[in-house]
């Protein structure tokens, strides 16, 4: 029997993840009008510095979370700036921008598979579990869920209260005519590929606490997220929101649906490319307006 | 493994690899569509055929079912795909790609699921040695490939391929010219989804053991790099592209074997590929080899034409 508060506690839990990873996702690509595939090594990445930094700071996963937010943000915005804004400024074509994208995905992927190997690790931590009815709940689900929580309020305070989130938006929205009106568009830029990356370091140490590492860990995430950008349209931040709990509830819903009607769980999946393609072809827009 | 065999087992992939990175290049070379998807053709085309020879059809007709409904899976792909714009269109046949393998390897009783489908080969009951065996695939493939090659260059240089290369350059204007090309692209598509799928029944009968792992996003990726590599929208550049990565892929397996290195050079191999292509996107993103200007007997004419009213 599906015990449908458990569903959607679960769900709850892939739709944070799904949101805290996709919102650097959805305003890069707003803002730099490219989708960046490297994204899922940045997930990657921010799993392993999880490791990494667990292991040498007592198991804090706080301490861990933040360094990992921001040795990941360096990376990206050093990638921005080696890669990305070079081939900007050369009138590179949108797919040669994405190969490039996968290219440095690469790059990183195999340089996380030489330093840790390909083999399949753990976090060592070990969360205590809370039974609330028959609802099974583990302390880490408890941070994931409030993170991603807070995490959108301060966005949405920052998005329409701030200078800084007024100036993403207007470039978001018009890049010639935000920069007549002096907005600096690099500094912009540069400040949402670091906290982007940030965040998606975040959403990649809870999946690794949660479930496993391993360095195709961000290529297995990327899909689905791009469906919660593209559902949730493109730079739109509350649709971002909307799309995460939407993509979270069908993967999990769809997982108990599957296993009643006796068919593979590994489609899974596939029922949210089914969304994403779905998307794509009736409503390119997303939930936008 | 004997080096006369292993020598033979590098030229058929590279065969095969260079038949995908052709069909790419049909499909972005020359119509400017990007194809993110590719793996899912050479699957299809993989499958069709090892499944078409255990239902008992004679293999030459497999090969050409393969083609059929790899160019009906990407005819299908198309009608919605081809009216996003180019990134969406990325993200889309990548995702048909996944859903594609995950299809192969739930549905147990269509494709044996994760344990794959063992594939009789066409050479086995001809009593041929190892060796000759060998040789046989490589003439096969090769075969293939030099057909697929004078077909495609042919193609490209006919009134129609002249349509696609003007449809890559600007779409509205091949509009107002009276072409829909919605249309061509279409059928660019389903031409380098056919060729795809041959080059996966030839994979199909080379391995003799297809499962789903063999069809992961990488193969995609791979045949973008040799494309990227050897230069779009010329034929010379695909083939070339393919070869260089194959050999970089077998140097690096080899190094893996018989050299102790402190690093994995499978890994070193991947990230000095993806530096290299970000290089070549950078300083010639043309690739190797640059695209050629059409020729269409009409510039022959029209010196001729000159010089002889010049002497007049």
């Amino acid at each position: 029997m599906i015990d449908i508060w458990q569903v959607l506690v679960n769900s709850l839990v892939t739709a944070s993840i799904y949101l805290l990873a996709g919102i650097g996702l959805t305003l890069t690509i707003a803002l730099s009008r490219f989708a960046n595939f490297s994204y899922a090594e940045l997930i990657t990445l921010g799993a392993y510095c999880g490791l990494f930094f667990l292991a040498t700071k007592d198991g804090n996963i706080f301490l861990a979370i933040i360094l990992a937010f921001f040795v990941v943000g360096l990376v990206s915005v050093v990638s921005y700036s080696a890669v990305f804004k070079p081939l900007e400024e050369r009138k590179t074509s949108l797919i040669h921008l994405m190969v490039a994208s996968i290219a440095l995905g690469f790059v990183l992927r195999y340089s996380i598979g030489e330093i840790w190997g390909w083999s399949v690790l753990f976090y060592q931590t070990v969360w205590t579990v809370h039974t609330i009815g028959s609802v099974r709940i583990t302390s880490l689900w408890i941070m994931m869920i409030l993170t991603a929580f807070i995490v959108a309020l301060c966005l949405h305070y920052f998005l329409t209260r701030t200078k800084m989130g007024k100036a993403i938006r207007a470039i978001a929205c018009n890049p010639a005519l935000a920069s007549i009106t002096g907005i600096n568009k690099q500094k912009v830029i540069f400040l949402v590929w670091f906290c982007g990356a940030g965040l998606a370091a975040v959403a990649g140490v809870f999946r690794a606490a949660d479930t496993r590492l391993s360095p195709m860990m961000g290529w297995e995430l990327i899909l689905p997220i791009f469906a919660t950008v593209i559902l949730g349209g493109i730079g739109n931040f509350y649709g971002l929101i909307v799309a995460a709990l939407i993509i979270g509830l069908v993967e999990n819903f769809g997982v108990a649906m599957l296993l009643k009607l006796g068919l593979s769980t590994e489609y899974r999946m596939a029922l949210v490319f089914l969304i994403l393609i779905a998307v794509l072809i009736i409503r390119p827009k997303g939930l936008a307006r | 493994m004997d080096f006369t065999v292993y020598l033979m087992d590098t030229l058929v992939f590279m065969a095969i690899f260079a038949i995908l990175s052709m069909s790419l290049n049909v499909e972005y070379g020359y119509t400017g569509l990007g194809n993110f998807g590719k793996v899912a053709f050479f699957l299809c085309g993989a499958y069709t055929y090892a499944i078409a020879l255990l239902l008992g059809v004679p293999f030459y007709v497999s090969f050409v079912l393969s083609a059929v409904t790899s160019a009906i899976l990407g005819g299908l792909m198309s009608l919605p795909a081809l009216r996003l714009r180019e990134d969406y269109l990325a993200i889309v046949t990548l995702a048909i790609g996944e859903v594609l393998r995950i299809f192969v390897k739930a549905e147990e009783w269509l494709t044996g699921g994760v344990w794959g489908i063992t594939v009789p080969s066409v050479f086995a009951n001809l009593g041929l040695s190892v060796d000759a065996v060998a040789f046989a695939n490589v003439l096969l493939s090769w075969g293939v490939l030099i057909a697929v090659f004078l077909f495609l260059r042919y193609l490209t240089n006919t009134p129609y391929g002249r349509v696609l290369l003007s449809i890559r350059e600007d779409d509205t204007a091949v509009q107002a010219l009276g072409k829909n090309p919605i249309l061509y692209k279409a059928q660019a598509f389903m031409i380098g989804s056919a060729i795809a799928g041959i080059a996966g029944a030839l994979f199909a009968q080379y391995m003799r053991f297809i499962d789903p792992y063999m069809f992961l996003p990488m193969v995609t990726f791979t045949v973008w790099m040799m494309l990227i590599l050897g230069g779009t929208a010329n034929h010379y550049g695909a083939v070339v592209g393919a070869l260089i990565v194959e050999i970089f892929n077998r140097g690096s397996r080899i190094a893996k074997d018989y050299l102790d290195l402190p690093f994995d050079p499978h890994n070193i191999q991947f990230i000095l590929f993806g530096v290299l292509i970000i290089l070549l996107l950078l300083y010639r993103p043309y690739g190797l080899f640059r695209e050629k200007p059409l020729k269409t007997g009409v510039e022959a004419e029209v010196i001729k034409w000159q010089s002889s009213s010049s002497t007049k």
